[in-house]
C-alpha cells in the first residue's frame, strides 16, 4: 500500500509541474495550419533520406527538390492546357548562363550572384565544386556523374565555374537539373561534420525549408520566405505518409488532402465523377515491357520472339488491366522521349500471324518457357496471366515463376531468367541514357541480352554527336533496328495519376514523376 | 523471489535461441538488399559500393558475431531504408504501438470478460448465441479486411472516425512528449485538444486489434466458468443462499480466472503480430508498419530487432502471467 501511495504523489507532482506549463494546443494554433496556402497531400512511402546524392524514391526525391536548386533546370511548356516539363530544353536556374567550348568538352558556367542558402551563407562557385565532389562519391549519384562523363570541376572566380567532360557529351545538360545534381551549401556541410549530416538535415537554397520529417507519419515544408527566385505561393505542405491505396483515394475524396500520388486505375473513373476532385491523368516515359532473353533458346530466334509479339492482348491490357490508365508503346523508346520512332514496329494481336512466325521458325507446335514474375505490382501479374492465356492459343506453354521484389531484382541482374516483364523511367529523358542502359550491349540494365553491334555504333556516334537533330536521326535508326529484331514485345506506357481538390493549381507533369511544390498554388 | 529469478535466468537460452534463429531467417530470405536500395537503375559498381557500405561483404559467420557483439552492446543496427539507427526508430514508434496494444487489450477485457461470464451464467439463452456470432465473426474475420471494412464505414460513409492517419487528427499538436503515450501526456500536460483528437483516433484501429482477442478471451471465460459453476462448492453456496451475484463474482470467477489470465497474456503477444496489419491500414507510426517497410526494403537490422522484440514482450507477458496466477491461485505458489 506504501508504494501505490509512493506512486501517486510521484504522479500528482508531475501533473502539477507540467500542468502548468503550457501545451501544444492552448495558444490557438490547432488550427492555424488550415488556412488556404497550406496544403496536404498524401504519398504512400515516408522516404529514406534528404541527401540530394543518395536519394532515389519519389519521397525523397520530392523533398530534395523542395530544399535545394540545380545549376539548371527543364524548361517548362503548355500543352494542351496543362503545364508540362519540357526536358529537351534547358533553362538558367543558379547558373544564369554558360558557354560550351568549341569541342564541345568544357563548360563554363557563370553562377548568379544573389543567391543565398537557407543557412544565410552565400552560394559562391567553391559550393559547386564541393557539391560535385558530393556527388562523385555518393553511393548513389556516382554512377550518373560517370554517366554525365565529367572530368574536372574547377572554380575560376567566386562566380565561375568550368566542367570538363572526357568526350563531348549531349547528356551532360540532361542530367544537371536532376535532384542528384543539387548544389549544397558545403560550408554548412562541413562545420556539421560531412556528407551523412544530409540524410536528416538539408543545406539548400531552394523554395522550400523542410521542417520535420518523421517517415512515420508526415513531413511538413514550410515556404522560404528569403528565396532567392519567385516566392512560392504556397506557405505550408503537410505530406501524409499513407501506405493503403484506398485511403489515399478516400482522403482525397473527402476533401482531406488537396493531392493524392499512386492512385490505383480502378479508383480513377469514380474519382472523377466526385465532386471536386481533379485526375490529372497522362502519359509518361514510364514504359513497360515483357522481355525475352536473346541468349537462351527458343528466344535466340528473331522469328520467335516476333510471333510472341503478335500473340499479346494489348487492348485487353490497356483497357481491362489498365483501365485506360496507359497508353500503347509502340518502340523501345516511350513516346514521350525527344527522338522516339515507331519505324520498324509491326506487332498488333494476330494469332494467326503469330502462329505463321512460330511455324517458319521450325515451332509449329510451339514451346515451353520460363517466365519470371516479380511482386509488387497488380497490373503486372494480370498482365501476365492474360499473356499466358493467348500464347497458349498459338501452343506455347509459358511456366510462371513467382518472385519477391528483392529476389526478382537479384535475379534479373544475372542476364540468366528467360523471361519477365519489368518497368523502367527513364528520369533523364533522352533515347541515349535509355538505350545506353537497357539495350546497347554494354548496358548495365540490358538483362536480356540484346546484342547488335549497329545499334552499339549508332548509339556510340549519337552521344558524341553535338547537333540533336542528326542525332536523333541515329537514335532512329537504332529503334527501328530493336523494333524489328525484337529482344522485348512492347506492353504499354504508364500514365502518371495524380489525383487534385479542385482550385489546387499549377501542377506540372514531369518525367520523373515528382511533383514541385514551389509551382502550385490554391485558389 | 527465487521464483522470479529463476524464471528471469531461464529466459537466457530461449533469447539465445531466438536470436540464432533470426538472424538465420532474415539471411536466408531472397533478394540482395543493396540491389533494393541502391533501386533498379543503378549499375553493378554501385551496388557493389552499397554492399560493403552495408557490411554484406563479410562472411556470414562474421556477420552474425557482428551482430551478436552489437546486440551485446545494445546496439541494434543501422535502419538503411529510414536513414536511422534502429534504436532511434524503435524509441519514436513503440509508444504508438505499446498505446495501441494496451487500449485494445483493455477493449477486449470490458467486452469479453462480462459476455463470456454472461453467456456461462445465461446458457444456450439470447446472450450466449450473441457472445457465439461475436466470437465466430471475430475468429474468422481477417484484420485487414476488418480494418479496411471499418474505415470504408465509419470513415467515408458514416464519417464518425476520424482520418485514417495515424495517432491524432491533421492540425492538431501532438502534447508535449513525456511517456509517449498521446492519451497520458495530453492529460499530463492538461491539453483537452489532444485528448479528445488521439482518443478519437485511437479507438478505431484498437477496436479492430481487440477483435480476435474479444472472440478467444470471451470463448476461453464462457468454458473456464461452465466447468466452475458446475462444481460442488458452487451449488452449496447457491444453496445455502447466498446471493447469485456473489456466488458467480467471488466465488466462481475467481476460481476461474487462471485459464482466463493465460489466454489474456496469449492475446496480448498476439496483438503484436496483429499491430503489424492494423497499423499499416491504418497509418498508425508503430513498429508494427516499421518492420512491414522494412521487410519490403529487405533491411535485416529493424526486422531482427522487431523479432527480437517481439520474443522479449512474449517472454515477458508469460513470466507475467505465470505471477499472477501465483498471485491467484497459492497451490501454483507452492508447486
Amino acid at each position: 500500500m506504501r508504494v501505490t501511495a509512493k506512486a501517486v504523489a510521484i504522479a500528482a507532482s508531475v501533473l502539477l509541474v507540467t500542468g502548468c506549463s503550457a501545451n501544444a494546443n492552448t495558444n490557438a494554433n490547432s488550427t492555424e495550419s488550415t488556412g488556404a496556402t497550406t496544403i496536404t497531400a498524401a504519398y504512400s512511402e515516408g522516404g529514406t533520406t534528404l541527401n540530394p546524392t543518395e536519394a532515389n524514391d519519389v519521397t525523397s526525391d520530392t523533398f530534395v527538390l523542395a530544399a535545394y536548386d540545380q545549376l539548371v533546370t527543364y524548361a517548362t511548356e503548355e500543352v494542351d492546357g496543362k503545364q508540362v516539363a519540357n526536358t529537351a530544353e534547358i533553362v538558367p536556374m543558379i547558373a544564369s548562363s554558360w558557354e560550351v567550348s568549341d569541342d564541345d568538352t568544357a563548360y563554363t558556367f557563370t553562377l548568379r550572384d544573389d543567391i543565398a542558402f537557407q543557412s544565410g551563407n552565400p552560394l559562391t562557385s567553391a559550393d559547386v565544386v564541393g557539391s560535385f565532389q558530393l556527388i562523385a562519391d555518393s553511393s548513389s549519384a556516382s554512377f550518373l556523374y560517370g554517366m554525365a562523363g565529367i572530368s574536372t570541376v574547377t572554380a575560376v572566380d567566386d562566380s565561375t565555374v568550368t566542367i570538363t567532360l572526357t568526350a563531348p557529351n549531349h547528356l551532360f545538360l540532361q542530367i544537371l537539373p536532376m535532384y542528384s545534381f543539387s548544389i549544397m551549401d558545403t560550408k554548412l556541410i562541413e562545420e556539421n561534420g560531412g556528407a551523412e549530416w544530409l540524410a536528416t538535415n538539408t543545406a539548400g537554397s531552394g523554395p522550400f525549408v523542410v521542417d520535420s520529417w518523421d517517415p512515420s507519419t508526415e513531413a511538413v515544408l514550410s515556404r522560404n520566405d528569403d528565396y532567392w527566385g519567385d516566392a512560392p505561393a504556397l506557405e505550408t505542405v503537410n505530406i501524409k505518409f499513407i501506405t493503403e491505396a484506398s485511403n489515399r483515394v478516400q482522403l482525397l475524396s473527402k476533401g482531406e488532402v488537396q493531392l493524392a500520388l499512386e492512385i490505383p486505375a480502378k479508383d480513377v473513373a469514380a474519382l472523377e465523377d466526385t465532386d471536386g476532385v481533379v485526375i490529372d491523368s497522362r502519359p509518361s516515359n514510364k514504359i513497360l515491357y515483357f522481355a525475352m532473353n536473346n541468349n537462351i533458346a527458343p528466344f535466340d530466334n528473331e522469328l520467335v520472339r516476333q510471333a510472341i509479339t503478335y500473340a499479346i492482348p494489348y487492348d485487353k491490357l490497356l483497357t481491362d488491366v489498365m483501365q485506360g490508365q496507359a497508353s500503347p508503346m509502340t518502340s523501345s523508346v516511350a513516346s514521350s522521349t525527344p527522338g522516339f520512332t515507331a519505324d520498324g514496329n509491326n506487332a498488333e494481336y494476330d494469332l494467326d500471324k503469330a502462329k505463321d512466325l512460330l511455324t517458319q521458325a521450325g515451332y509449329p507446335d510451339g514451346f515451353t518457357f520460363d517466365f519470371t514474375l516479380g511482386s509488387g505490382f497488380q497490373d503486372w501479374n494480370d498482365d501476365a496471366v492474360l499473356i499466358q492465356a493467348e500464347l497458349a492459343k498459338v501452343g506455347v506453354t509459358m511456366n510462371i515463376t513467382n518472385m519477391a521484389r528483392a529476389q526478382f531484382l537479384e535475379a534479373i541482374a544475372t542476364n540468366q531468367v528467360q523471361s519477365y516483364i519489368s518497368r523502367w523511367t527513364s528520369f533523364v529523358n533522352d533515347p541515349g541514357y535509355h538505350l545506353g542502359l537497357l539495350l546497347t550491349s554494354t548496358g548495365t540494365s540490358n538483362y536480356a541480352n540484346y546484342n547488335n553491334a549497329d545499334v552499339d555504333s549508332l548509339w556510340t556516334e549519337a552521344s558524341t554527336e553535338p547537333d540533336q537533330e542528326k542525332r536523333n536521326e541515329l537514335y532512329g535508326e537504332a529503334q527501328e533496328i530493336i523494333n524489328e529484331e525484337s529482344p522485348w514485345a512492347y506492353l504499354y506506357e504508364y500514365n502518371i495519376v495524380v489525383g487534385l481538390q479542385e482550385g489546387t493549381e499549377g501542377y506540372t507533369s514531369y518525367p520523373d514523376g515528382i511533383v514541385r511544390y514551389a509551382q502550385l498554388s490554391v485558389n | 523471489m527465487s521464483y522470479v529469478i529463476r524464471r528471469l535466468l531461464a529466459m537466457i537460452p530461449a533469447l539465445i535461441g531466438v536470436v540464432i534463429c533470426i538472424f538465420l531467417l532474415t539471411r536466408i530470405l531472397p533478394g540482395d538488399p543493396a540491389r533494393t536500395l541502391a533501386g533498379e537503375q543503378a549499375d553493378a559498381a554501385t551496388v557493389e559500393k552499397l554492399r560493403v557500405d552495408m557490411g554484406l561483404d563479410q562472411p556470414m559467420l562474421s556477420q552474425f558475431f557482428g551482430y551478436l557483439g552489437d546486440l551485446l552492446r545494445g546496439d541494434l543496427g543501422f535502419a538503411w531504408h529510414t536513414g536511422h539507427t534502429v534504436t532511434a526508430d524503435l524509441a519514436t514508434r513503440l509508444p504508438a504501438t505499446a498505446e495501441l496494444a494496451i487500449v485494445s487489450i483493455l477493449i477486449a477485457l470490458i467486452v469479453a470478460i462480462p459476455l463470456g461470464v454472461l453467456s456461462a451464467v445465461y446458457r444456450d439463452r439470447a446472450i450466449d448465441h450473441i457472445g457465439r456470432v461475436i466470437s465466430l465473426v471475430g475468429a474468422s474475420m481477417p484484420l485487414f479486411w476488418l480494418g479496411l471494412l471499418a474505415i470504408y464505414l465509419f470513415y467515408f460513409m458514416l464519417g464518425w472516425a476520424p482520418a485514417p492517419i495515424g495517432r491524432i487528427e491533421t492540425g492538431v499538436n501532438p502534447p508535449t512528449t513525456v511517456t509517449g503515450f498521446y492519451l497520458v501526456d495530453s492529460l499530463l500536460s492538461g491539453d483537452m485538444v489532444a485528448f479528445t483528437s488521439s482518443l478519437k483516433s485511437i479507438i478505431w484501429p484498437a477496436l479492430v486489434l481487440s477483435t480476435g482477442s474479444i472472440a478467444m478471451i470471451s470463448r476461453m471465460t464462457r468454458s473456464a466458468m461452465l466447468e466452475v459453476l458446475g462444481q460442488d462448492y458452487v451449488r452449496t453456496a447457491v444453496s445455502k443462499g447466498l446471493n447469485p451475484g456473489i456466488v458467480v463474482g467471488k466465488h466462481a470467477f475467481r476460481n476461474a480466472s487462471p485459464s482466463v489470465v493465460t489466454v489474456v497474456g496469449l492475446e496480448f503477444g498476439q496483438l503484436l503480430g496483429g499491430a503489424v496489419i492494423t497499423e499499416t491500414i491504418f497509418s498508425w507510426p508503430g513498429v508494427g508498419s516499421y518492420v512491414t517497410q522494412s521487410i519490403m526494403a529487405t533491411d535485416y537490422a529493424p526486422v531482427q530487432a522487431f523479432s527480437l522484440l517481439a520474443a522479449v514482450i512474449f517472454l515477458v507477458v508469460n513470466l507475467l502471467v505465470d505471477l499472477t496466477n501465483a498471485a491467484i491461485d497459492p497451490r501454483v505458489r507452492n508447486a
